[in-house]
């Protein structure tokens, strides 16, 4: 989903015993001093913008918007049009408005995205729940299914389903959904794992709690930190490939979304020609997805120090 | 540029090693000034915080890009406090060399020992392979590890912790140099082995008219392998002095505890060992007076107030920073008080 | 021993549930009598086009269960009988179309995965010597933006700035070219795969080598009087590649799947394409040799991590 690889324990040996002597007090200092426990303007700008295409997104149709559909033809002038007062994007080769366009396109990437990391939070959580808490047989018919999912080009899969059934913004959501259960699934069991064993979770099965509770009230929320987290980065992978399945020519048949809007300026003619068509989708979908991930990545980090300082 | 035997090799004087952190200035080497003799053995002695790690990578230039040095360092005559990593590579397993704490850790794990040990010496002596070889296996001999031939085609892991830090003596002494630093050489290493790994230093120092500069928190360990003493607290000279004489003599207060805080053989087994109460200083916002006086059992208010210079004591090359040293009537006095409150335990901190 | 044997077990366990996986969801979701005879497929109406689609559904032993069906392609395929190619005009073998098709997305993998490492390794050395610098800083920076740039974004932006703006690139990729000038002409592909890669290598490299060069050897190694550089290539670099050793093998798994969006972009019959192209017509036997073919790829190349690792690391040769 990212590039998640756990990085080796921090081997400091120089450096804490250069610490230790170069001041004995360093070691002891009080924890808000040493570890800084800020997310960094950077994420609050990222925040900001993923609030502002989500608002513009949802109120599209009540927002002061030019027709998406429409063809603004300018009398002796042929299409497409460059950015300018009137169309602040410029429009298509249709003499379509095109910052309309982004926004309405907006509804339906992020609509895929966001069913696509819900199913994934919801079915890979609680697959990766019962992996992590039971282990066992459990374990290893999941986490076998996982590597199945994962070990083959998940764009293969999306295709192989997209293309055989009707392409609505139902399917290809759910086929992002499937696709995003296994690597979610995995985290939350790596997760699950490494609290199944801490004090409050054999307190709580000594004092005789049923497993169903001992997950949902013990278990749960600590998994649902970390995996915010990837909620993000996950939103902006399923993003990312109803994009790749918009060049596929296999995305959502209505509408328009980003990587369809990409796709209509990216002939080399319209590229030479009229690049805004291309390049206007690039940046917004490209400053969304830089946002998911930045957000996500700090999000990620903050939180691990937490669980370090327990 | 070679010094003879017996002649001055290394002088510090005023040398300050600070660390620029988010929290001020770390003053980890806080104006140390000795001088040593080619042949002779020092033995750095403080809690760990006493800046006696920093010091001796602050004499060789191994500083992280963090640390300002000021003072001077001159070895063999030369100043080479200013000198960048460059210039001072060419000293660097040459003519001074260092041995550390944790032998698996500093020998580089994935590259055979064989090619460990030549690699200074094709780099410093210009030797090709063979005759480099040849030398790595008498070295690996000085050093008594046995089968020395096979032990070049084998990775540290392969070989016994006493065994490394033999190998680390070995890659230290490949070019013959001057002046080694031994940092902490036997804490990560079995009781019986340290024994064997000191003496063996302390052999190849008499036979190579070889400076060594031994750095411990353990007074037990440079008690019989050093000529001199320099104890350090709060990265400051506290008590300096030739061994016997210090032994016999202590004067600081400090140089006390850390005596306390090694094992008897006497001592029932599962007795609790002495510690210092407290931490050691904030070498950021140091106390005002004697850095040691809030974890002081004599401290007085002059303590708090006055840092206390370095006073000659009696014997010759004797020196201490306290006010109310060892045998002073205050300390007496206030001795006297704390064994009647039953505070400390009442032994003269007798070594012999 | 015991350990490759338990590695080959799960490595099986792997292609035949994906085979299952690949097959099943064929067959179910789609009509391949349809495809086979288009519109004729649902003329029952006459004598003859009932024969027809008898005919045909025997030739493809489309009228048995599905079990049937997967074990009569599975042990055909094992023999390496990849079957023929569903079409009106004639039955090519599947082996044709990908011994035509697989050099050429080989040669992209390659290439991307060669301009990954000669970028990655040189810049990660550069910024951990250099870490928490601003230009350090920087080039972190940079790497965060390749990663969010997604592949097709990349390829419109390489392809506009490589080879419009800037006439450096052919834009038609002829595999019947001599090798050398197919392989300009698989730069711009082959930058779009590369680029991301070498940005999560460096990221990962970087990383490791500041840790590696807080480690005790490499203070023995300074202490030697080695040279910055010899620290860094013939110390530091080697202990820690392990982690981006396993993402190379997880990357290459990645790369196949842009590969199917980048041939498509820069339009390059290779397997990708094949692939897509197959699933469209709904061409079992092709997406199965491929999907088959990609799952093996993949366990070949984890295979491949394992032994560079012992490769490398003597500690884990001994176990």
């Amino acid at each position: 989903m990212s590039d998640g690889v756990g990085v080796g324990p921090v081997g400091v040996e120089m450096a804490a015993g250069m610490e230790a002597s170069a001041g004995g007090a360093v070691v002891g200092l009080s924890q808000d001093e040493t570890t800084k426990r800020t997310l960094g303007i950077g994420f609050w700008i990222s925040i900001t913008w993923i609030t502002v295409i989500v608002l513009a997104a949802a109120l599209a149709p009540w927002l002061p918007l030019k027709d998406p559909d429409s063809n603004f033809i300018a009398a002796g002038e042929r299409p497409p049009y460059s950015p300018n007062g009137t169309h602040w994007f410029g429009t298509d080769q249709d003499a379509r408005d095109l910052f309309s366009r982004t926004i309405w396109g907006a509804r339906i990437s992020l609509t895929v995205g966001f069913v696509a990391i819900a199913c994934g939070m919801v079915f890979g959580g609680l697959l990766g729940m019962i992996a992590g808490y039971f282990r066992g047989w459990w374990d290893r018919v999941i986490s076998f299914v996982f590597v199945v999912f994962l070990s083959f080009p998940a764009l293969v899969l999306a295709i192989l389903i997209t293309a055989l059934l009707e392409r609505s913004l139902r399917t290809i959501s759910i086929t992002l959904g499937i696709l995003s259960i296994a690597p979610v699934g995995r985290v939350a069991r790596a997760t699950t794992i490494s609290f199944a064993d801490r004090e409050f979770v054999l307190a709580a099965r000594t004092l005789g709690a049923s497993h169903r509770r001992i997950m949902i009230k013990e278990l749960l929320p600590n998994v649902l930190i970390p995996m915010g987290a990837l909620a993000l980065l996950g939103m902006a992978v399923a993003v990312v490939a109803e994009g790749g399945l918009a060049f596929l020519g296999l995305s959502v048949e209505k509408g328009s979304t980003w990587g369809k809007m990409i796709l209509t300026g990216a002939g080399s003619r319209d590229l030479q020609k009229a690049p805004w068509i291309a390049f206007a989708p690039i940046i917004v979908l490209f400053l969304t997805v830089l946002s998911l991930n930045f957000a996500g990545d700090r999000l990620r980090s903050y939180f691990d120090v937490r669980e370090t300082a327990l | 540029m070679r010094v003879e035997a017996g002649a001055v090799l290394l002088e510090l004087d005023d040398l300050k090693t600070h660390f620029k952190t988010e929290r001020g200035l770390v003053r980890a080497v806080d104006g140390v000034t000795l001088k040593l003799r080619r042949g002779e053995s020092l033995g750095v002695v403080g809690e760990s915080g006493s800046g006696k790690t920093v010091l001796s990578r602050s004499i060789m230039g191994l500083l992280p890009s963090t640390a300002v040095r000021h003072g001077s360092v001159r070895f063999a005559g030369q100043e080479i406090q200013g000198m960048s990593s460059k210039q001072m590579r060419h000293l660097w397993g040459a003519e001074m060399s260092m041995v550390f704490q944790n032998p698996l850790n500093s020998l580089n794990p994935l590259m055979k020992i064989g090619k460990q040990i030549v690699e200074p010496l094709k780099l410093h002596l210009g030797m090709d392979k063979d005759n480099a070889r040849a030398t790595a296996v008498q070295l690996l001999r000085d050093v008594r590890i046995p089968e020395a031939e096979r032990r070049l085609n084998q990775y540290p892991h392969e070989l016994s912790g006493g065994m490394r830090q033999r190998v680390m003596i070995a890659i230290a002494l490949a070019c013959g140099p001057t002046l080694l630093f031994a940092d902490e050489p036997t804490t990560a290493l079995d009781v019986t082995v340290q024994a064997q790994i000191l003496d063996l230093i302390n052999e190849q120092r008499r036979d190579r008219d070889m400076s060594v500069i031994l750095v411990t928190h353990d007074l037990g360990v440079v008690a019989g392998h050093t000529d001199q003493i320099a104890v350090m607290y709060g990265g400051k000279l506290v008590e300096y002095a030739p061994t016997k004489i210090l032994f016999a003599d202590m004067k600081m207060p400090y140089t006390k505890s850390l005596m306390r805080s090694i094992p008897k053989m006497a001592d029932p087994s599962h007795s609790r060992l002495a510690t210092i109460p407290g931490r050691p200083p904030d070498l950021v916002n140091p106390p005002k007076g004697c850095n040691f006086a809030p974890r002081c059992a004599y401290a007085q208010d002059r303590c708090h107030v006055e840092e206390p210079p370095l006073t000659e004591a009696k014997d010759a090359g004797h020196v201490f920073a306290c006010w109310y040293p060892v045998g002073s009537p205050e300390f007496e006095r206030k001795d006297a008080e704390l064994q009647e409150q039953g505070i400390m335990p009442a032994d003269s901190a007798a070594v012999s | 021993m015991r350990y490759w044997l338990q590695r080959l077990g799960a490595a099986l366990a792997l292609l035949l549930a994906v085979s299952m996986l690949t097959f099943g969801a064929m067959n179910l979701l789609g009509d391949p009598l349809f495809n086979i005879l288009g519109p004729a497929a649902s003329d029952t109406s006459t004598e003859e086009g009932r024969q027809i689609i008898a005919d045909a559904k025997a030739e493809y032993n489309l009228d048995e269960p599905l079990p049937v069906r997967y074990v009569k392609w599975g042990s055909a395929f094992v023999t390496g009988d990849f079957g023929v190619q569903f079409s009106v005009d004639g039955q090519p073998p599947v082996a044709d179309l990908i011994k035509e098709r697989l050099p050429r997305t080989l040669m992209l993998l390659i290439m991307a995965q060669l301009i990954a490492v000669t970028l990655a390794i040189p810049w990660a050395l550069w910024s951990a010597s250099r870490a928490d610098s601003v230009v350090d800083k920087m080039s972190t920076a940079t790497t965060f933006l390749f990663i969010a740039l997604p592949n097709f974004a990349l390829a419109v932006l390489i392809k506009y700035v490589l080879s419009i703006k800037f006439e450096i690139f052919p834009l038609i990729f002829n595999a019947a070219d001599p090798f050398w000038t197919r392989v300009w002409q698989m730069v711009m592909p082959a930058l779009t795969l590369g680029l991301p890669a070498a940005a999560v290598y460096q990221r990962l490299l970087r990383t490791d080598l500041i840790t590696t060069l807080q480690e005790d050897f490499i203070l023995t190694a300074r202490a030697k009087g080695v040279s910055r550089r010899n620290v860094l290539f013939k110390h530091a670099l080697r202990p820690s590649l392990f982690s981006f050793i396993t993402i190379f093998g997880i990357t290459t798994g990645a790369l196949i799947g842009g590969a199917l969006v980048v041939e498509q972009v820069f339009i390059i019959p290779g397997l990708g394409s094949a692939i897509v192209e197959a699933i469209l017509r709904e061409d079992f036997p092709v997406v199965l040799a491929i999907v088959m073919l990609v799952t093996a790829a993949f366990v070949v190349i984890n295979v491949i991590v394992d032994l560079v690792y012992s490769l490398i690391d003597p500690r884990v040769r001994a176990s």
